[in-house]
């Protein structure tokens, strides 16, 4: 286990030239003499370390930067200003020794062969990241297994439905035993069973090789299953750098009590929590604050001809929105 | 541009003309929005049509005459398969490879909802009006090789010439329609499409240098005899009566057939659409 | 491209000597090739029928250039330039081999492949990407020579060639098609790599595939153009990727001009790859700046 992180940014920063244009014929000529462009910054003075074997979570909402961080320590994009080190590496600088140690998974991307089995495409992913047939055997049975792809290995990758084809191209971009992986919103199109699929496979994968990742996503379920740290970013910078729990407590302060309830007509649920809405048929939502969950409950149960009953996490999308308006900096 | 004459008795076909001019204008703004794009594709139209005529240029280089036809002449036919080109690149094609997309993918719907001859409409749709810079420049060719020439042109024949180039355009149209036309059925027609592309080249020269086999193919296969040397015929006094019958009764007949097939296949299109 | 760099597993070799290295290199770098190269084959016999139309189509442009260029021989009394009707067959007809395996990733494909992200999806590949060109359109050409043999049948007995080479002119045509298949592969590359730093590429591509027309030896024999454009051609690549292919079979041509054509290939193929290892470190980078 090596002291020096396995990432490290420093005062990173990516700014893009964008053009301009306006409607109407007459602006449409002016265009073609003069070009004009505004400068949009994507990410500003984004700083952290990430240890070996961690697993990080970004989140953030669209158009955050997460995605253009992830780019730029894959080596795709160059920053504006700042540094970063990968393993060592200046990730822009593709070294192929880099290389053949990352790994960046995006949900829509295709890298196996899109005509031949899934197989021949591992074949030649051996013979891209040169690797040792023991070793290559190895990894690949494994992760064929795990991902549950035996019956599925000699069908060309056309054929496969979208779930099928996001296990194989992962399995695909793991063979290489790259001891950092990059994913990028890896479980978004996938039903509930496939994502939880991936979820488990890269704890695993983390676990057992002790890589490190970085993963962006919209889906908490992606987060809370994997990541004990999250990130929170937006407009470029990091508003929240820590703990998923902390994240949690310190921001995802409320829950939502779901209850079907028998109620006379015009009865209200105040007492029980800060707010209670009404959602038509016998169903109530009821905002409580987390200490008090356990104990709303119990009344309700007690005190309420209660149907059916649900707690439900504020969605993520609120939990940042909190963050950013209490314009929180990292601890 | 057209523009519909208020006495037509036809409501429809005016307001199809409307439509074509208006499809028309709305497709010139649009290609302004794009910098540079005109000097571009004028550049480009220059570049095809010179490697055509440098390739003319060798054969003057080493003959002056080629079965036939005289060195003006030969311009005058080079000249016209521009002007052909241009008109079937600008006006024919944009909407026949629309046309073939939109039936492989299946959206040919938006065309058949509107209260518009469905034929008139998927064939007005696109136009890509920069290439028909070519038939400019096909027509001082063409221009250039008749002041050259020393056979005597009259006002008949001009007059031939300008109605065998619109029966030639509509001959080109029904064909285009019938390849399109055969994507209802086959739905991938693009290697077809190449090959016609290909075959298209023949019209460069005289249809008469051609191996019989050839000849008999680029007149009744891909029409290419009628849309382009005969026209170059009646500007160099070869035309004799029966072609130019000929020309109008193979127009006539490919109008009729495309027309029936577009149909055919439209119902099939109908019933199968998903 | 790639640098020396050994497996990432332990092996049971220690350090590898320098030639060790190279060795290794090399042998990846072969393996890699032979699959891509199988790959394409399998890929490319899939869509069999298209392949044919498209090659039929393509042979229309040289049996009219055959066409007009015999019946200039014929009224000129049986030859004109050297070339009688019958030469000008064999020309034509082993020109339509030579276009086929001329045919390379097209520059215009560069566009689409920063679109859709398949430039980025190589980019993060420890292997450089004119590989995965050169090895698919090499693996297509075998499918493409198996499915010219019936054309070439059929225009051999439309056309009445003809042709007598000698062995070592068949060795040094055989050779000269991989070479003229590597010249063009890198020059196009090169040409293709443009759409990094701008869109507006497509003039760019007419202007050189139109000089390309003129000075290979495509649109007639090099020997019946003016000596201006022969001199031109010399010292520019297109003709070592058609009009000399062509040519060393087809002849006239002696063995000192077959020898001087090799090493005009080889030439050009050193002076394509260094243009292509220097646009490609510098448009990565505009690239990796610009975001794609």
């Amino acid at each position: 286990m090596t002291q020096r992180p396995a990432v490290k940014v420093q005062s990173l920063r990516k700014a893009f030239d964008v053009p301009v244009r306006q409607p109407g014929l007459k602006a449409s000529i002016g265009a073609l003499f003069k070009r004009e462009t505004r400068e949009v910054v994507a990410v500003d003075e984004l700083n952290f370390e990430v240890g070996a074997g961690e697993v990080v979570g970004f989140l953030g909402p669209n158009g955050a930067g997460k995605t253009t961080s992830l780019k730029m320590l894959a080596g795709l994009l160059h920053p504006s200003s700042g540094t970063a080190e990968v393993l060592g590496y200046t990730p822009w600088q593709r070294q192929p020794a880099y290389l053949r140690k990352m790994a960046l998974i995006m949900g829509n991307r295709n890298q196996l062969q899109w005509d031949l089995p899934v197989l021949d495409s591992f074949e030649l992913v051996r013979s891209i990241y040169r690797l040792p047939r023991q070793q290559f055997t190895e990894t690949r049975d494994e992760m064929i297994a795990l991902l549950e792809l035996g019956p599925l290995v000699d069908k060309p990758v056309r054929n496969l439905s979208l779930g099928e084809r996001m296990k194989a191209e992962i399995a695909g971009a793991l063979l290489h035993l790259p001891a950092v992986l990059f994913l990028d919103e890896p479980t978004i199109g996938l039903d509930i069973t496939m994502q939880k699929r991936i979820r488990t496979f890269v704890a695993e994968y983390n676990r057992k090789q002790g890589a490190t990742v970085l993963l962006t996503s919209h889906y908490m379920a992606d987060v809370q299953a994997l990541c004990k740290r999250v990130i929170v970013i937006d407009h470029g910078t990091v508003l929240f750098d820590g703990g998923l729990q902390r994240l949690a407590d310190e921001f995802g302060s409320t829950k939502t009590i779901v209850a079907r309830l028998d109620v006379a007509d015009g009865a209200t649920l105040d007492t029980y929590g800060r707010s209670a809405t009404n959602r038509g048929d016998g169903t109530w939502s009821i905002q409580v604050t987390r200490s008090e969950v356990a104990e709303v409950t119990g009344r309700l149960l007690a005190e309420q001809a209660v149907v059916d009953l649900t707690i439900e996490d504020p969605p993520i999308e609120d939990v940042i929105e909190r963050v950013f308006s209490r314009g929180s900096t990292p601890a | 541009m057209t523009r519909p004459s208020p006495g037509r008795r036809d409501p429809d076909r005016a307001s199809s003309l409307r439509l074509a001019a208006l499809f028309f204008r709305v497709g010139a703004q649009n290609e302004l929005q794009y910098r540079l794009n005109f000097v571009v594709q004028l550049l480009q139209s220059i570049l095809g049509v010179a490697a055509g005529l440098v390739g003319l240029a060798v054969v003057f280089a080493h003959t002056n005459n080629l079965g036939g036809w005289s060195r003006p002449q030969l311009l005058v036919v080079m000249g016209i398969f521009l002007m052909m080109n241009g008109i079937t690149q600008a006006f024919i094609q944009p909407s026949m490879n629309l046309l073939i997309a939109d039936i492989q993918k299946g959206t040919l719907d938006f065309p058949l909802t509107k209260p518009v001859d469905a034929q008139v409409l998927v064939s007005v749709r696109s136009v890509d009006i920069w290439q028909a810079a070519d038939s400019l420049i096909g027509l001082i060719i063409v221009i250039v090789g008749l002041v050259q020439q020393d056979v005597a042109v009259h006002l008949v024949d001009v007059v031939s010439f300008v109605l065998l180039m619109l029966m030639g355009t509509v001959t080109i149209y029904c064909f285009w329609l019938m390849l399109a036309s055969t994507a209802f059925w086959l739905i991938k027609t693009d290697e077809m499409q190449e090959l016609f592309q290909g075959l298209y080249r023949t019209g460069q020269y005289p249809v008469g240098i051609y191996p019989g086999w050839l000849r008999y193919g680029i007149t009744f296969v891909v029409p290419l005899a009628f849309a382009i040397t005969v026209p170059a015929e009646a500007l160099t006094g070869r035309l004799e009566h029966l072609a130019l019958v000929g020309a109008a009764g193979l127009t006539l007949a490919l109008l009729v057939i495309s027309r029936l097939l577009w149909r055919r296949g439209l119902k099939r299109y109908g019933g199968a659409s998903s | 491209m790639i640098t020396a760099e050994p497996a990432s597993a332990p092996t049971a070799e220690t350090e590898p000597g320098r030639f060790r290295e190279f060795r290794t290199n090399a042998s990846w770098l072969w393996r890699y090739y032979t699959q891509f190269m199988r790959l394409a084959i399998i890929t490319q016999f899939q869509y069999r029928a298209a392949n044919y139309f498209y090659m039929i189509g393509m042979i229309a442009e040289p049996v009219v250039y055959l066409v007009v260029w015999s019946t200039i021989a014929r009224t000129n009394g049986g030859s004109i330039g050297g070339f009688t009707a019958g030469t000008f067959a064999a020309y034509y007809i082993v020109w339509t081999l030579v276009r086929n395996i001329n045919i390379v990733f097209t520059p215009f494909g560069w566009e689409q492949r920063i679109k859709d992200g398949e430039l980025s999806g190589l980019l993060l590949q420890p292997i450089h990407p004119i590989h995965r060109d050169l090895a698919f359109f090499a693996g297509w050409k075998v499918i493409v020579i198996i499915l010219w043999l019936p054309i070439a049948a059929a225009l051999t007995l439309i056309f009445h060639p003809s042709l007598s080479p000698t062995v070592w002119q068949c060795v040094v045509f055989f050779l000269a098609l991989w070479g003229a298949y590597l010249i063009r592969s890198m020059f196009l590359w090169a040409l293709g790599l443009i759409s990094l730093w701008t869109t507006r590429v497509s003039a760019i591509f007419q202007a050189y595939f139109m000089a390309e027309l003129l000075l290979s030896g495509r649109l007639v024999p090099l020997t019946l153009m003016p000596k201006l454009v022969r001199s031109l051609a010399g010292v520019l690549p297109f003709q070592s990727t058609f009009g000399f292919p062509i040519t060393a079979l087809t002849g006239p041509i002696t063995d000192t001009q077959l020898w001087h054509g090799l090493l005009t290939q080889l030439l050009w193929i050193v002076v394509g790859g260094l243009i292509v290892k220097l646009m490609w470190r510098r448009g990565i980078r505009r690239f990796a700046s610009v975001g794609g």
